[in-house]
């Protein structure tokens, strides 16, 4: 909790700086409290906060995930100094309300009852709706910012339709007492269709097929430093607030849902992929290639054992990396040619190497290839299904292999040619260089001593 | 822990990190040198070499180390028998490789070097990794170079095309490698060989898992009906490319076969499944010839010929596992099979080579072009001949012995088989002799002849090297029989139970 509050802090304090005038320090301001943030998710919760237990407790999954949301959003921050060059006049804006929807955020990592997991929804999504639609003058950032608003207040109602439901059968908002009323009670209907409810407005939150179809429009519009940030934090939050519910929440009667997750899965990983090869435009691409991984990502529901929220935080850290290493790329690119086709990255390897490496890691991590993070996340969530589901892993591999091709092109597309289609003699700024040297650094490190996450998480 | 192994592990790593570092002209010196240096410490580690050690008990030179406490998997490396016959191969061609791309115009940047020395890296990590994950990491580690090596320097028109489909072609069969495995791993004891060949899985479940396995070779090798991919990469890619796909990666997918395929699924081979895969091989080996023959293009015409060469050792290895399983211990397959991969190794880098420099003499590919080149350059047409007649399998030229012991090997699983797989020795030697009529013999265009000069320096050096490896193991291929008996009998006897 004192993690929330100093993150709360730091986004009122850069809020108030764009106020007083002094919004070119906001980020800073923001870095800076992250910073400290980060410090205090290391250190044991404060005694003072035993008296929200019930509503919000820093467990030793919470304290992960916690952290690796903050390492995700400084370097994301990191990258905001060049990407909202444009944005001058009310950047301070945009820290805090990413600041904001991190608060909500580190809120659904530690829920304990399901009316904090609303709040931390709602918290997490309205900074988003403003945000997607941030490059004000741009018709596509409104687009997104209306469809992610209208379609997200809807699925929130689905969300509260099914507490209302749970909280009618089960007595209790409590998500431990929930768990033992759905032990003893499998067969009460309007529980089941509570869970189903809330499942489908989660799988919503989380872009899973078919619920997301909002995600290639949003994704493609908002302006490209805060997709990333939807890409990486908020489908963390997302996904483990929707991980804890289900496998916490409604242990007791997974043999109902476990199929329809199953289904939902076979849909994701084959829809996005195929939708993803066929897409002209590198940030729609990317945006299908996010939806494909909660593909990936579901397979956590089958063979849990106490591994799984472990499993679940690497293969997201890993992930959210990745989805770094390619953005910033992207970001650069559309900063100089004003769109994202492939054709823009033609040749991007000669002129700026070491971002081009960056994204080409990022992307083969993406993809499963060994030596990179993304392969090991991957393994551990297939040894942990397969012993349950081998057909579900058969999929999620044919799902791959569907995707390292969309991976391939825009590889292919800065490395092949032979000269560079980029003019300009402006050159990355220092930050951005910094942030792709240590990606390359995290995401092959993780790939070749993957416990180095559990050691430097302090678990 | 054994220094040496970690050296030879490490120094092409250690290279390619220099290399790539190294923004200058002399780059290719560099890496010759760090080519040369893995070659030195190879044979220093083959001259004090025993190869009696299994992988089941304690081996000569291995290092064993923790990785990770959530997966059971250690940092296992070692060398048998079997796995240093490959490395010797790896790391005699790798140097070769290099110094044949030492007179290009324009040169070759640090990048080229560096990928190369890169792929050596993956490459001795398959042929040393004696734990089922940390084969697979570097299965897939050998894939990005060759494809960036292919992407980069292949031929233009035709690069984006050929590379995605071999990209994706063989990522999807390694992907059916590593599910095979990582079923494997669930129901064994932890990732590491012995514990794999001890896994406990009943018979269906063997089936389905060795054609998951097989799959991801079956792809690499190339086996018909999964080739499309070969011609044209081997084809299309830069000389180089094509000497390191041909020349040692699909050695890799004969390793696998040998290493991980048959012990851990052995019932499958007594099955249909095995029989299939024999009869596989052996059309891909008429098919291939058969396409050979008609090739006018120079490097397609060796492609399919490597297509026909593979199918036979893969039709050996399959006969004497099927004997095994069925009760004889028979491991002469698989030692033809080793041998065969040496010296179809030799002989392949060398005839690529061999196209490589007519292309530069003609200035085409196209074989009906060329002509009597033999009278302009005698000393190439002698060490062309001699590595070709290596390929035809020549008694006396290395690629006789390892032909003579596969087709006696199908021939004592079934005397039908022997005749189909024999149609090789003709076969070969129709459409390997007609290549070198149509390119050596004949008039000729006066034009292009008078222009055309005989070997360069670096193009002798690598040609006699290679030639004089022929001939000294066409004269002596005792040795290789020999270090790869005691692995074999490991793995068939692992096979029986």
């Amino acid at each position: 909790m004192s993690v929330l509050i100093i993150i709360f802090l730091t986004a009122v304090v850069a809020l108030f700086a764009g106020v007083f005038e002094q919004g070119k320090f906001s980020r800073y301001i923001s870095i800076l409290g992250l910073l400290v943030a980060f410090y205090v998710s290391f250190l044991p919760e404060a005694e003072f906060f035993n008296q929200y237990k019930s509503m919000f407790d820093y467990t030793v999954n919470a304290a992960l995930f916690t952290k690796i949301a903050i390492v995700i959003t400084i370097l994301l921050f990191f990258l905001g100094g060049f990407s909202f060059s444009n944005h001058r006049s009310h950047q301070s804006e945009l820290y805090a309300l990413m600041l904001f929807a991190l608060c909500g955020g580190i809120v659904l990592f530690g829920f304990q009852n399901l009316v904090t997991l609303f709040l931390g929804v709602e918290i997490l999504s309205i900074p988003l709706y403003v945000l997607a639609g941030s490059n004000k003058t741009d018709l596509r950032s409104n687009e997104a910012s209306v469809k992610y608003f209208l379609m997200g207040a809807f699925a929130t109602g689905f969300l509260l339709f099914g507490i209302a439901l749970v909280y009618g059968s089960s007595g209790s908002f409590d998500l431990y007492k929930i768990h033992q009323f759905s032990l003893e009670n499998s067969k009460d209907l309007m529980f089941n269709a509570g869970a189903v409810l809330m499942l489908v407005a989660l799988a919503f939150k989380v872009s899973m097929a078919p619920f997301h179809m909002w995600s290639p429009d949003v994704y493609q519009g908002s302006p490209s430093l805060i997709t990333a940030f939807m890409m990486s934090v908020v489908k963390i939050s997302a996904f483990f607030a929707f991980f804890k519910v289900m496998s916490i929440g409604f242990f007791g009667i997974t043999g109902e849902w476990i199929n329809i997750v199953g289904v939902l899965i076979i849909i994701t990983l084959f829809l996005a992929n195929v939708m993803g090869l066929a897409q002209s435009n590198a940030k729609r691409m990317l945006a299908y290639s996010s939806v494909s991984h909660v593909g990936y990502l579901g397979l956590i529901f089958f063979g849990l054992n106490n591994l799984s929220a472990y499993n679940l935080a690497f293969y997201l850290f890993a992930y959210s990396l990745a989805t770094i290493g390619v953005m910033m790329c992207l970001i650069w690119v559309e900063k100089l040619k004003r769109e994202t086709s492939y054709n823009a990255f033609k040749g991007l390897a000669h002129t700026e190497p070491l971002l081009a490496v960056a994204a080409a890691i990022s992307m083969l991590s993406m993809a499963g290839i060994p030596l990179t993070a993304g392969f090991m996340g991957k393994f551990s969530i297939f040894a942990q299904a397969i012993q349950t589901t081998p057909f579900l892993v058969l999929v999620a591999v044919l799902g791959s292999a569907i995707s390292i091709a969309y991976y391939l092109r825009l590889i292919m597309v800065m490395f092949f040619p032979k000269e560079s289609s980029f003019k300009t003699s402006e050159r990355v700024p220092l930050t951005y260089n910094i942030v792709a040297v240590f990606i390359i650094f995290a995401l092959l490190a993780l790939g070749i001593f993957p416990d180095l996450f559990a050691t430097q998480f302090g678990m | 822990m054994s220094y040496l192994l970690l050296t030879l592990l490490l120094l092409p790593l250690v290279g390619s990190a220099v290399v790539f570092a190294w923004k200058n002209s002399t780059s290719k010196y560099l890496a010759l040198g760090f080519a040369f240096a893995q070659m030195f410490l190879s044979f220093y580690m083959l001259a004090n070499f025993d190869s009696t050690p299994t992988v089941d008990g304690v081996l000569q030179y291995e290092i064993n180390y923790p990785w990770s406490q959530f997966i059971k998997s250690n940092l296992h490396f070692g060398i048998d028998g079997m796995s240093m016959l490959l490395l010797l191969l790896t790391n005699i061609l790798t140097p070769l490789i290099i110094l044949s791309s030492f007179n290009e115009k324009p040169g070759y940047r640090n990048t080229f070097y560096g990928l190369i020395l890169l792929m050596q890296f993956g490459l001795i990590g398959v042929f040393t990794a004696l734990d089922g994950l940390l084969f697979y990491i570097f299965w897939e580690v050998t894939l990005i170079p060759i494809w960036l090596i292919a992407g980069i320097w292949g031929q233009e028109n035709k690069k984006i095309a050929f590379t995605t489909r071999f990209f994706v072609y063989t990522f999807v069969g390694s992907l059916f490698m590593l599910i095979g495995l990582i079923y494997v791993y669930t129901h064994s004891a932890s990732f590491a060989l012995t514990d794999l060949y001890n896994a406990n899985l009943n018979a269906s479940e063997q089936t389905v898992i060795f054609w998951f396995i097989f799959f991801a070779f079956a792809v690499k090798l190339p086996i018909f009906p999964f080739h499309s991919w070969q011609p044209d990469t081997y084809t299309y890619s830069p000389t180089q490319g094509t000497m390191l796909l041909s020349g040692i990666m699909l050695k890799m997918a004969v390793y696998g076969l040998l290493r991980y395929l048959l012990p851990i699924t052995p019932n499958p081979v007594l099955g249909i499944s095995g029989q299939i895969v024999l009869v596989l091989a052996i059309v891909g080996i008429v098919h291939g010839a058969l396409i050979a023959i008609v090739q006018n293009d120079s490097k397609r015409l060796i492609a399919y010929s490597s297509l026909s060469h593979v199918g036979l050792m893969v039709a050996g290895i399959m006969a004497s596992a099927i004997l095994t399983v069925k009760g004889t211990l028979m491991t002469e397959g698989g030692e033809g099979a080793m041998v065969q991969a040496f010296a179809h190794g030799i002989n392949v880098v060398g005839l690529f080579y061999c196209a490589d420099i007519l292309y530069k003499r003609f200035k085409t590919r196209d074989i009906r072009q060329m002509g009597g080149l033999a009278k302009v350059a005698p000393k190439f047409a002698v060490l062309f001949l001699v590595i070709l007649l290596g390929s035809v399998g020549l008694p006396l030229t290395n690629g006789f012995i390892g032909e003579f012991i596969l087709i006696k090997s199908v021939f004592d699983y079934s005397k039908l088989a022997a005749v189909f797989a024999g149609l090789t020795m003709i076969l070969s030697a129709v459409y390997l002799l007609r290549f070198y009529g149509k390119a050596m013999f004949g008039e000729g265009d006066e034009s292009v002849l008078s222009s055309a000069k005989d070997l360069s320096a670096v193009e002798f050096t690598v040609l006699a090297s290679l030639a004089v490896f022929v001939i000294l193991l066409g004269l002596f291929p005792q040795p290789l029989i020999e270090m790869v008996n005691s692995s074999l009998k490991f793995i068939f006897t692992s096979m029986m139970n």
